[in-house]
């Protein structure tokens, strides 16, 4: 019992330490690719020692002056509820990666471990539980400020997000009804088999229209750019107005995680997860007949692996569309999600009921 | 009234759609992103020095070209001898407004030569660059053409230049280097005589 | 009397006047650099041409009388085109530096060669070095290469001072101003010399290069050097202090006024205002501790009420203006009064200098607060011989007969001696100073005020020969420092025997009604030249007489 505990923890502690770390190094890249992608240099100063490191210390450097810097609450704010609020929204964040299986079956003697912090069965229930829950760090951050243009941005932020998680939700009931659970590993799992005996049967490959719905729903979900309207700090006004230090720092942390999130959700649901094309437990099975044995420690290393790199192209994905699309108008941001997305959405779960009732057998 | 009416474009369908438009962004932004990558790597590695990754300039390392108008800090000219060109006819002082210049002219030993700045002080933090002393000096003897464009200073007095940091531009950067006095004293009035030059002794008139 | 017609406009002067004057009369200048009206008429500068119908050739404006008949132009193409090329006569030897000139700004050379000048040089030779920095005297320097050979001061120094210092040597273009071998131009009208050149060749020594003309304020005024009054101009300088030490006044020109100094200003008077800007009193003191007007004046207020008014002594001085010397007498009515001080006579002459080195002991004679002169040439017009005078005074206080003492401006130490002071300040119950500068009195007051120099404050001055003139306000006093008559009137105020009047122009209404010699004077008909107070010898400015 005491050692499956310390297995849970040091699995806790892996994505923990993984996902803040990427989080950290989100800032960096997210400023050196919108340099490159802008002609610039970026931030390339903060030497620790004279070593400049490509401006790799800058996000350190940020960090120690968001801990540095003063803590305003304002003045007739709810002091709890102002600092509960980016604790919320924070904790929110990280606890959706418990449910993320990051690897396949690990076995070392006779015990088998399950790389993935939480085994939950309804463990899509449980990350749109906790996604939503963010909101309330949203609501509550702009309700404690004592300031209407932060209740005015939390209000805005939950609108939208409340509307997109209707198309969110909908979208992978297409998802769940082609693999027939709502356990994350199950769903990665039957990821696995082939169509055809070649096309590995991949969210993407069945449920295109619900990946490019998932997608834009998640990136509003997580306001990012091009929804990034309760926030885009410079130009309006938003829920954190009212926020500085390090308080301000833990949305600003919130935002990267929630960009991991989308990104690992993106790649369990849709990309196989850490499934490796034709590599089984037992080795790679090439359908033109090569076959490569793998042991199992290298096949789970393999799948965390492909899980890793796969998130990390979606985090570049996002942030490469991120500075290239322009914000949306929040009339044009309602009614996509309402009048575009939604609707889509539902025919697309009636198209794939009544794909899978004809033809059922065949996927 | 003629009324242009300009119509909106029409979207196409594939517009409409907005994902294959975001798809072209996307090839826009992604094809910077991948030749800089690579030119920057390129340049790591001291190939393609040729060809700029970035557009940006590294301030302090480094500086923008200036036209050859600029107008820049002040400096004040010199005679062969090293003594300043100025004769403080006060001609800048005059014409300054913001005035910034602040001069007091004594009588220059050398007859014909007959009067010479013992104090010529400029308040960077009112200067406003218009030139205009430039302009108006008779002698050449005031320029803009240092090219220092960084004017930082933790407090005002020490924005102000006195005759030494104008007649040589270097005494002043950095700031912090400098521990010349300031404001000087006026010979005239039998104060320590600080407007002098090397080179040429300078007895106050009397 | 002669008809002539200059620039078509008729006039009729008297026989034996040049056109130049004619001209002026008409209100048309003609330019000139050699010609003063002050001076005799040299006629060598040849930059006032003028056309003269029926003549083949241009005539100098200055020496040519005019006749019936004449008809004259002085703005035609051949009189502008004379006017250039004399410019351009001159200007060949003279340097184009006018930013380094301190003449720049209000140098004929200058102003004649924007009018007239010949823009495009043709003089392509090497100029004559001549000598840049000469010292002619105490005050004056030269630099002969400046020097357009006028010869005006040369003239001053032969028909006005009459001695001869300065003289133009050597011929041709080598000529130069210079001063005969072993002179020295130190006579007491020596600086004259700089207001009447018309270029930048002499130049004051004590203000030369400190500050441009186009820097300086002017205002007018009246000399309190000594009981002459002349008519100058203070050239001041308050928003550039570096330019002149932080001091204000910087110099000092005469002006022109045909009756009391005509063009000219003695050097006394000239360069006697350094205490102006140096050694003044800043601040009120009881007992030397920084106090305040209000302690100052309750205090005094209060020890006059207390005390019997003939008990009360004033020594009041013939350096304050008239008005001042009318609120004293008002307000300590009854009280022992006098502007008279035993002071030994100063130097003077037979121009300008008077001996009284007080610019307004006529009107205190006026006003009944200061004897006659010994040996009255005047006319009548001296005060009372009953009058107190200060000696007596101070006697009293000496003597601890006084209650209250108040010193205008005076230094009992240099007038009585140290000893005699001592015992005034202490046999006086309430010694009180008021003055602009420290002197050996202040120690000794109780209360010391500090008071606006005559610069600094309104009111009018009678001079030795009975002519009122307005001293005008200069500049602002000081921070801290209160004009008298302010003074006067709010200690009037606090004793209880408040005035009407609330400034300088309304006390001398006040004066001119209770005054017969004031009568009917007002600040507008004294005006900027001043006004003879009635009974008195002064010359009354006549129009027709022409000018010298």
């Amino acid at each position: 019992m005491m050692v499956d505990l310390m297995i849970k923890l040091v699995l806790a502690g892996i994505v923990l330490f993984a996902v803040l770390n990427l989080a950290g190094f989100h800032t960096w890249v997210e400023r050196k690719q919108s340099a490159l992608i802008q002609d610039r240099i970026g931030a390339n100063r903060a030497p620790i020692l004279g070593f400049r490191a490509l401006g790799m210390f800058h996000g350190m450097a940020d960090v120690l002056k968001m801990f540095t810097k003063e803590d305003i609450v304002p003045k007739g704010a709810d002091r709890t509820l102002h600092m509960l609020a980016p604790f919320l929204s924070v904790f929110f964040a990280l606890v959706t990666f418990a449910a993320i299986p990051f690897g396949d079956r690990l076995v070392i003697g006779d015990r088998v471990i399950e790389l993935q912090v939480a085994k939950i069965d309804a463990a899509l229930l449980y990350i749109f539980a906790m996604l939503s829950l963010g909101v309330y760090g949203v609501i509550l951050a702009g309700f404690a400020s004592r300031n209407n243009y932060a209740i005015l941005g939390g209000l805005r932020a939950t609108a939208q997000m409340i509307s997109y998680e209707i198309a969110l939700g909908i979208a992978i009931i297409g998802v769940i009804m082609v693999y027939g659970t709502m356990d994350l590993s199950e769903i990665v799992r039957s990821q696995g088999q082939l169509i055809g005996g070649w096309l590995p049967r991949w969210g993407i490959v069945v449920q295109p229209v619900a990946f490019v719905i998932f997608v834009t729903a998640a990136l509003a979900e997580t306001k990012r750019l091009p929804f990034d309207l309760p926030e885009g700090e410079s130009e309006i006004i938003g829920y954190f107005v009212e926020y500085s230090g390090m308080k301000f720092g833990m949305f600003f942390l919130t935002d990267f995680l929630e960009t991991i999130v989308v990104a690992s959700l993106v790649t369990t649901l849709f990309f196989g997860g850490w499934q490796v094309p034709y590599l089984t437990p037992d080795g790679f099975h090439f359908p033109w007949g090569w076959e490569i044995p793998v042991a199992n420690w290298l096949y789970v290393l393999f799948g965390v692996a492909s899980f890793s790199i796969k998130g990390l192209i979606f985090c570049f994905l996002f942030m490469q569309l991120r500075w290239t699309v322009p914000r949306f108008r929040y009339d044009q941001l309602m009614s996509l999600g309402w009048k575009g997305l939604f609707p889509v959405a539902v025919l697309n779960v009636i198209v794939t009921a009544i794909v899978l009732v004809f033809f059922g057998e065949a996927s | 009234m003629a009324v242009k009416v300009v119509r909106r474009p029409e979207l196409t369908f594939w517009e409409k759609l907005y994902l294959p438009q975001i798809f072209c962004g996307m090839k826009i932004t992604s094809r910077h992103f991948f030749k800089n990558l690579f030119l920057h790597i390129a340049h790591l590695f001291g190939r393609l020095q040729h060809i700029p990754a970035a557009a940006t300039i590294q301030y302090p390392e480094e500086l923008r070209p200036l036209m050859s108008r600029y107008r820049s800090r002040h400096r004040l000219t010199r005679r062969d001898d090293g003594s300043p060109r100025c004769v403080g006819c006060m001609l800048c002082e005059t014409v300054c407004p913001a005035r910034c210049i602040t001069i007091v002219p004594d009588e220059h030993p050398d007859p014909d030569v007959e009067k010479f700045p013992v104090r010529f002080d400029i308040d960077l933090g009112m200067c406003v660059y218009c030139g205009y002393c430039v302009e108006v000096c008779p002698e050449d003897a005031i320029r803009m053409d240092t090219g220092i464009l960084d004017l930082a200073a933790y407090s005002r007095e020490a924005m102000q230049l006195d005759i030494h940091e104008l007649l040589d531009p270097e005494l002043r950067k950095p700031v912090a280097a400098c521990d010349l006095e300031f404001p000087h004293q006026c010979s005239v009035h039998g104060g320590e005589m600080k407007g002098g030059w090397e080179g040429t002794a300078v007895t106050p008139s009397s | 009397m002669p008809d002539v017609i200059i620039d078509g406009q008729e006039v009729s002067v008297p026989r034996g006047t040049t056109v130049i004057q004619a001209a002026e009369q008409l209100g048309i200048f003609i330019p000139r650099y050699c010609y003063h009206p002050g001076l005799s008429t040299a006629g060598n500068c040849r930059i006032c041409l003028v056309e003269v119908e029926k003549n083949p050739k241009l005539q100098v404006a200055c020496n040519l009388p005019v006749t019936d008949g004449m008809v004259v132009h002085t703005r035609g193409e051949a009189a502008e085109d004379g006017r250039r090329a004399v410019l351009e006569f001159l200007l060949a030897n003279h340097p184009l530096d006018c930013p380094v000139c301190d003449q720049s700004g209000e140098c004929d050379l200058q102003n004649f060669y924007m009018k007239f000048g010949l823009y495009d040089p043709r003089f392509h030779e090497h100029k004559v070095k001549k000598k840049k920095a000469v010292q002619l005297g105490p005050h004056v320097m030269l630099d002969q290469e400046r020097c357009i050979l006028c010869s005006r001061c040369v003239r001053f120094t032969e028909e006005i001072t009459e001695t001869g210092e300065l003289g133009i040597f050597n011929r041709g273009d080598r000529a130069e101003l210079a001063i005969y071998p072993g002179g020295v131009l130190d006579n007491p009208y020596s600086t004259n010399v700089v207001d009447i050149c018309p270029v930048g060749a002499l130049t004051e020594r004590e203000s030369r290069f400190k500050v441009r003309v186009w820097y300086l304020s002017s205002a007018p005024t009246v000399c309190n050097g000594c009981s002459r009054g002349c008519n100058m101009d203070m050239h001041f300088v308050l928003d550039r202090p570096h330019l002149n030490d932080g001091r204000r006044v910087v110099r000092v020109k005469p002006r022109h006024n045909p009756d009391v100094n005509q063009w000219w200003l003695c050097d006394a008077g000239r360069y006697g205002l350094g205490w102006i800007d140096e050694g003044r009193l800043g601040e009120v003191r009881e007992r030397g501790a920084t106090s305040t007007w209000d302690a100052a004046l309750a205090a005094i207020a209060r020890a006059m009420q207390e005390s019997d008014r003939s008990r009360v002594g004033v020594i009041a001085s013939a350096q304050l203006t008239c008005e001042e010397l009318f609120l004293i007498r008002e307000i300590f009515d009854g009280a022992r009064v006098s502007a008279a001080v035993p002071e030994e006579p100063g130097a003077c002459d037979d121009f300008l200098v008077e001996s009284d080195k007080n610019p307004n002991t006529q009107g205190a004679r006026l006003l009944g607060m200061a004897g006659p002169v010994i040996g009255d040439t005047t006319g009548g017009l001296g005060g009372s011989a009953d009058v107190p005078d200060g000696q007596a005074i101070a006697q009293a206080a000496r003597s601890g007969e006084l209650d209250v003492l108040w010193v205008f401006g005076h230094d009992l130490v240099e007038l009585f001696g140290a000893e005699s002071a001592h015992e005034i300040a202490q046999n006086v119950g309430l010694l009180v100073f008021s003055g602009t500068n420290e002197n050996a009195t202040v120690e000794l007051a109780q209360w010391v005020v500090p008071t606006a120099a005559y610069l600094e404050k309104d009111g009018t001055f009678v001079n030795c020969e009975g002519r009122v003139q307005r001293i005008g306000r200069v500049f602002a006093p000081p921070a801290g420092v209160r004009e008298d008559w302010s003074v006067l009137l709010e200690l009037a105020e606090r004793s209880g025997r408040p005035r009407d009047s609330h400034e300088p122009r309304t006390i001398f209404a006040a004066l001119a009604a209770a005054e017969a010699a004031f009568a009917g004077l007002t600040y507008e008909s004294i005006g900027t030249l001043g006004a003879p107070v009635a009974g008195s010898a002064a010359r009354v400015m006549s129009k027709a007489e022409p000018t010298p």
